[in-house]
């Protein structure tokens, strides 16, 4: 944590001192994101942060992403979950780093535990980084981690309210995936009502719809990634 | 959900700045905390009673003042609260990042704040 930014320190009635302080907590997180994001651009690398509720399909994506783009560019995978390294040995497989990183509790990755993992990775020699956030649409919102990009996977199997009710998340991100379209006809889901949500909520992100099982997408995913 | 950690280091920063003025207790710590955070302030103020069990800082006072969200928009100057969309299958207004003046992108300007604005304690 970085050291507190102290303003004012006063004396007040009888024995008792007022401590003025101006440490926004979150912003100590933001900060360490910047560093990240520093480290990353001085040795050529971006990053990109994928975040979606549990199953909906980011492992998939980041599979499909890997597989079009390992001839093209250097990736780094990491991998965020709470346990378990099922899912990095499955990003694994394609010959690309990658790096799981276990929470134990928390429901998200944050700049620091990012740092941490940066520090496991020769930087010289990737120059992509993709970051997969631990399945939750709610807390990852509230902490970057010193990516370029932020993405969100949202899979029609979640229903058809899922972008409504968590509107904050979608004004976070660049790009969104409305991942296993295959399944919208069982489901009874529209994806161009769900499109439409996420326009109505973020006017400036780029919509694909996605599948992740197929690698329908996926192109242009990576494409509205600048990749 | 990460009302634990937030509020570990809450605590944390509150001990380290009160044992740098070799305070022997903490009587009250003013938080500022944004409407937009995903912060529960019950459980903040669960989780502070908790953590602080045990240090100088059991049975502070924890005043907990929050902050509205409003956003900025670049293209006309506007600077306030949301627009919300009301689509009646939505059944509430949803906020969104279109202006409400004029309709283009803005940006948030205030409400994801997390602050320690002041600590009281006993020297």
């Amino acid at each position: 944590m970085a050291a507190l930014k102290k303003v004012v320190v006063k004396a007040e009635e009888g024995e008792i001192y007022d401590i003025e302080l101006a440490e926004d907590l979150l912003k100590a997180n933001q900060r360490l994101a910047e560093e990240n994001k520093r480290l990353l651009h001085e040795n050529g690398a971006k990053a990109i942060d994928i975040m979606g509720a549990i199953g909906s399909g980011k492992t998939s994506l980041i599979e499909k992403l890997v597989q079009l783009l390992k001839n093209h560019y250097r990736i780094a995978v990491f991998k965020g979950d709470l346990t378990t390294t099922i899912d990095a040995e499955l990003i694994a497989r394609h010959g690309v780093e990658t790096v799981a990183i276990n929470t134990g509790k928390e429901c998200h990755l944050d700049a620091n535990l990012v740092k941490k993992a940066l520090q496991k990775l020769n930087l010289k020699r990737i120059n992509v980084l993709l970051i997969e956030n631990v399945g939750n649409l709610i807390c990852p919102a509230e902490f970057p981690l010193g990516s370029d990009k932020r993405v969100v996977v949202v899979s029609v199997t979640e229903g058809p309210y899922m972008i409504v009710k968590h509107p904050f998340i979608f004004m976070e991100a660049d790009v969104v995936a409305i991942n296993k379209i295959d399944l919208a006809e069982p489901m009874g889901v529209d994806v161009k009502k769900l499109e439409k949500d996420v326009k109505t909520i973020n006017p400036r992100a780029t919509v694909v719809a996605t599948n992740g099982r197929t690698g329908e997408g996926v192109e242009a995913v990576a494409k509205a990634l600048g990749l | 959900m990460h009302e634990f950690s937030i509020t570990s280091q809450i605590v944390q920063n509150v001990l380290a700045e009160a044992e740098k003025r070799g305070a022997k207790k903490i009587t009250e710590v003013h938080l500022v905390i944004g409407k937009l955070t995903f912060l529960g302030l019950d459980q903040v103020r669960f989780t502070y009673e908790v953590i602080t069990k045990g240090t100088i800082a059991e049975g502070s006072k924890l005043v907990i003042e929050e902050q509205e969200g409003f956003v900025k928009c670049s293209n006309c100057g506007y600077q306030g609260g949301f627009k919300y969309e009301d689509d009646p299958l939505y059944h509430v207004p949803v906020p969104t990042l279109k202006c409400p003046k004029c309709s283009s992108t803005v940006s948030i300007a205030a409400g994801k704040e997390c602050t320690i604005r002041n600590i009281k304690m006993l020297v």
